[in-house]
């Protein structure tokens, strides 16, 4: 696992990473947590300077009193980066990434109708995955939102 | 083989034409409905067409559990249909929900929007069980003309 | 939505199917896209939710029904997830196993689609031969498996069922009679000139593109990236396996096409391998009700391109957190951008040819004309049948390689 170690320590040294936020699970596999403040430049330097090239998708988490967004990005090598870091639910305000990988447009759109994230410099478009119909602030992928709820609310 | 000669009856009595529409299936149904139509099973050779437009079909062929996204378009489509006009559900998810019940998007079978006429279950139901329904369909008609 | 607001496109009662939600919604200017929107998610089911809520078991039947055509490829990536998570190491025999299912679904996956892009052109003949040939898949799946789709062939820790001698002599005769046939698809498709102008210079996206829009699959295989989740970040048997990643330099539907037909020839070679090499031995691990408390990160090279599943674990018999990245969504970008300044007859064909998780045989199509500042819905069905009859006018006409080959067949 040398090249997954080399980036680790590479990630350490120029951002003052603590250790115990850079973890290499198996091979090919590195998960990092990050300060939001951090994020942006880590992004694009994993993109421009580690050829991590490729973006596979933006996972959502609800974490009680904050949202959580993982990053996931692979290099050709077939080397996974995965960068988290999380906001707080009141002001759950993050930054498009789309101007720097256009693909990322349909998951951020996820994350706004599943979780409620607002995604400033996401350009005007559908919602994603729900229908126009349904309420703007019901964001069924937090924790505390039950299916039940919803069909009463329909009926 | 019985049910082709069913078949060969019904389709001499009534050339059913079909329309079918996926409600939100993950689409294995959906490839088993026209793999009943191409050569092995064939189903065209007895009259049983596919059209594309609800005006001029008989019967609707629905498969998947009805998400919310569709479920108006799933109304319209059986309104524009003239009487007499039948629907066939496809597989689990279009009899009742499947594996997908109580999911938050799923309104849970195609009976929750529109009235349904045969249940053909399956995961996926294979051509041959679509096949089956159909005929069975239209011999229970056939009794009712009687 | 769309760049140009000089025109009004009236919406009231004389447009009543515009309330539902269309698909695509094409801008036009006379027969040239402008460009387009493609609204997904009219089969979103609210799988990642239900998964929290059930099992790590019951999670495997969601999986393979996220989509009917790449079901083992959908649970065998989750599977991979949850087998890391608890730790399991599968049996070599039971990778083997799971591998030949996936590749067998590989087969079937790339036929069906051989089957819809003649349709989507008008070259039917095409549709009934490729399927025809496909239930041979069907049928050697549902002797492996007990079902034609949908294979529950799957359990954390390896497979639930072992392949005997004689099946395994069955598959290797199937795939010399698959591979005769696909030789003879290889033939129309590198010699049959109706064919190829049709499917020439159509949904062109440039290497440059590929990689900025990040497009996967074969898609962007068609386009000369070298992109293959099997040889790049291997699961399953792979590493043990020899094939080549297909790539061609077409950069457009017609690449798409000789990719597809070249993968089966790769995928028939790896299924006589893992034949001839599979090892003896048990076929599962064991595996923990409870999962230990992780993340993982597992990929998978579905027949349309990468597939990611993550799951994180809390400990318990049900996971704290699911998602699921199916290859199609990450084509979007990359479509639009094709469409772009193309014939609106061009674009049944085009999404064919991402070979889209979805079915379209009955979406509507809303389009904008705004050089005249009216708007149209239509189906699908419509568009197909308007775009074989613009191909037509235009020299493009599959009747008489129909005819031709309906003889043969």
């Amino acid at each position: 696992m040398k090249a997954e170690e080399s980036i680790k320590l590479d990630l350490m040294k120029k951002f003052a990473i603590a250790e115990d936020k850079i973890r290499v699970t198996r091979a090919r596999r590195l998960f990092v947590e990050l300060a939001h403040a951090d994020f942006e430049k880590v992004f694009v330097y994993a993109k421009d300077t580690l050829k991590f090239g490729h973006l596979v998708s933006i996972t959502g988490f609800d974490e009680a009193d904050k949202l959580a967004f993982m990053y996931h990005m692979a290099h050709d090598n077939g080397v996974v980066l995965n960068l988290r870091f999380s906001v707080s639910k009141e002001s759950p305000v993050i930054h498009s990434m789309t101007k720097y990988f256009p693909g990322a447009d349909i998951y951020e759109r996820e994350l706004v109708d599943l979780f409620g994230a607002k995604v400033e410099g996401l350009a005007e478009g559908n919602r994603y995955p729900l229908t126009d119909e349904w309420p703007r602030n019901e964001h069924p992928l937090l924790k505390d939102w039950k299916p039940a709820d919803k069909k009463e609310r329909a009926a | 083989m019985s049910i082709i000669s069913k078949v060969v009856t019904w389709a001499r009595m009534k050339s059913p034409w079909i329309i079918h529409f996926n409600t939100g299936a993950c689409n294995a149904c959906d490839i088993e409905i026209i793999a009943a139509l191409t050569p092995r099973y064939d189903i065209e050779r007895f009259g049983v067409v596919l059209k594309g437009t609800p005006r001029h079909a008989d019967v609707l062929v629905c498969s998947g559990p009805v998400t919310r996204q569709i479920e108006s378009r799933l109304k319209r489509i059986y309104e524009q249909m003239a009487e007499p006009k039948f629907v066939i559900a496809v597989g689990t998810c279009a009899c009742s929900g499947g594996v997908f019940n109580g999911c938050y998007n799923i309104m849970g079978g195609i009976d929750k929007v529109i009235p349904v006429s045969m249940y053909i279950p399956g995961c996926p139901a294979s051509p041959k069980a679509i096949m089956d329904g159909a005929v069975k369909l239209l011999a229970s008609l056939e009794e009712k003309e009687k | 939505m769309h760049e140009s607001h000089k025109f009004k496109i009236p919406i009231g009662p004389q447009h009543p199917a515009l309330k539902e939600p269309e698909s695509f919604s094409v801008a036009l200017k006379g027969e040239k896209i402008l460009g387009v929107e493609i609204r997904l998610g009219y089969n979103h089911r609210g799988i990642e939710k239900a998964c929290e809520e059930r099992t790590y078991i019951q999670d495997i039947y969601l999986a393979e029904r996220i989509c009917g055509i790449c079901s083992h490829s959908h649970s065998s990536c989750f599977i991979q997830c949850v087998e890391e998570l608890a730790g399991l190491e599968v049996p070599k025999r039971g990778l083997f196993i799971r591998t030949l299912i996936g590749e067998l679904e590989r087969v079937h996956s790339h036929f069906l689609w051989l089957g819809v892009a003649g349709h989507e052109v008008g070259f039917d003949t095409l549709l009934m031969y490729t399927w025809r040939d496909r239930e041979l898949v069907m049928d050697l799946l549902a002797g492996l498996t007990g079902n034609r789709v949908n294979y529950g062939m799957n359990t954390i820790g390896g497979v639930r069922r072992d392949v005997t001698k004689e099946q395994l002599r069955k598959i290797k005769e199937t795939v010399d009679v698959l591979e005769e046939r696909t030789m003879y698809y290889i033939k129309i498709a590198t010699s049959e000139p109706t064919l190829i102008n049709r499917l020439s210079g159509v949904g062109v996206l440039s290497r440059e593109d590929t990689l900025s829009l990040d497009a996967v699959g074969p898609t962007a295989r068609a386009s000369g990236v070298s992109r293959d989740v099997r040889r790049d970040d291997p699961y399953a048997a792979y590493a043990e396996l020899n094939f080549y990643v297909i790539t061609d330099d077409h950069c457009d539907v017609y690449g798409r096409t000789i990719v597809r037909v070249k993968e089966l020839l790769e995928s028939f070679k790896i299924i006589r391998e893992i034949v001839a090499k599979i090892p003896e031995g048990p076929i599962a691990v064991k595996a923990p009700r409870r999962i230990p408390a992780g993340e993982a990160l597992s990929r998978y090279e579905a027949p349309r391109g990468e597939d990611m599943h993550y799951v994180k674990s809390n400990g318990s018999d049900k996971p704290e957190r699911v998602k699921v990245r199916a290859p199609t969504l990450a084509n979007v970008q990359a479509v639009k951008h094709m469409l772009k300044d193309r014939y609106l007859a061009d674009l049944p064909i085009v999404i064919a040819a991402i070979d889209p998780c979805f079915s379209c045989t009955d979406r509507m199509v809303r389009l904008d004309r705004m050089d005249k500042g009216q708007s149209d819905v239509i189906n699908w069905k419509q568009l197909h049948d308007y775009s074989l009859g613009w191909h037509r006018e235009h020299g493009v006409d599959f009747s008489s390689l129909n005819e031709r080959l309906k003889k043969a067949l």
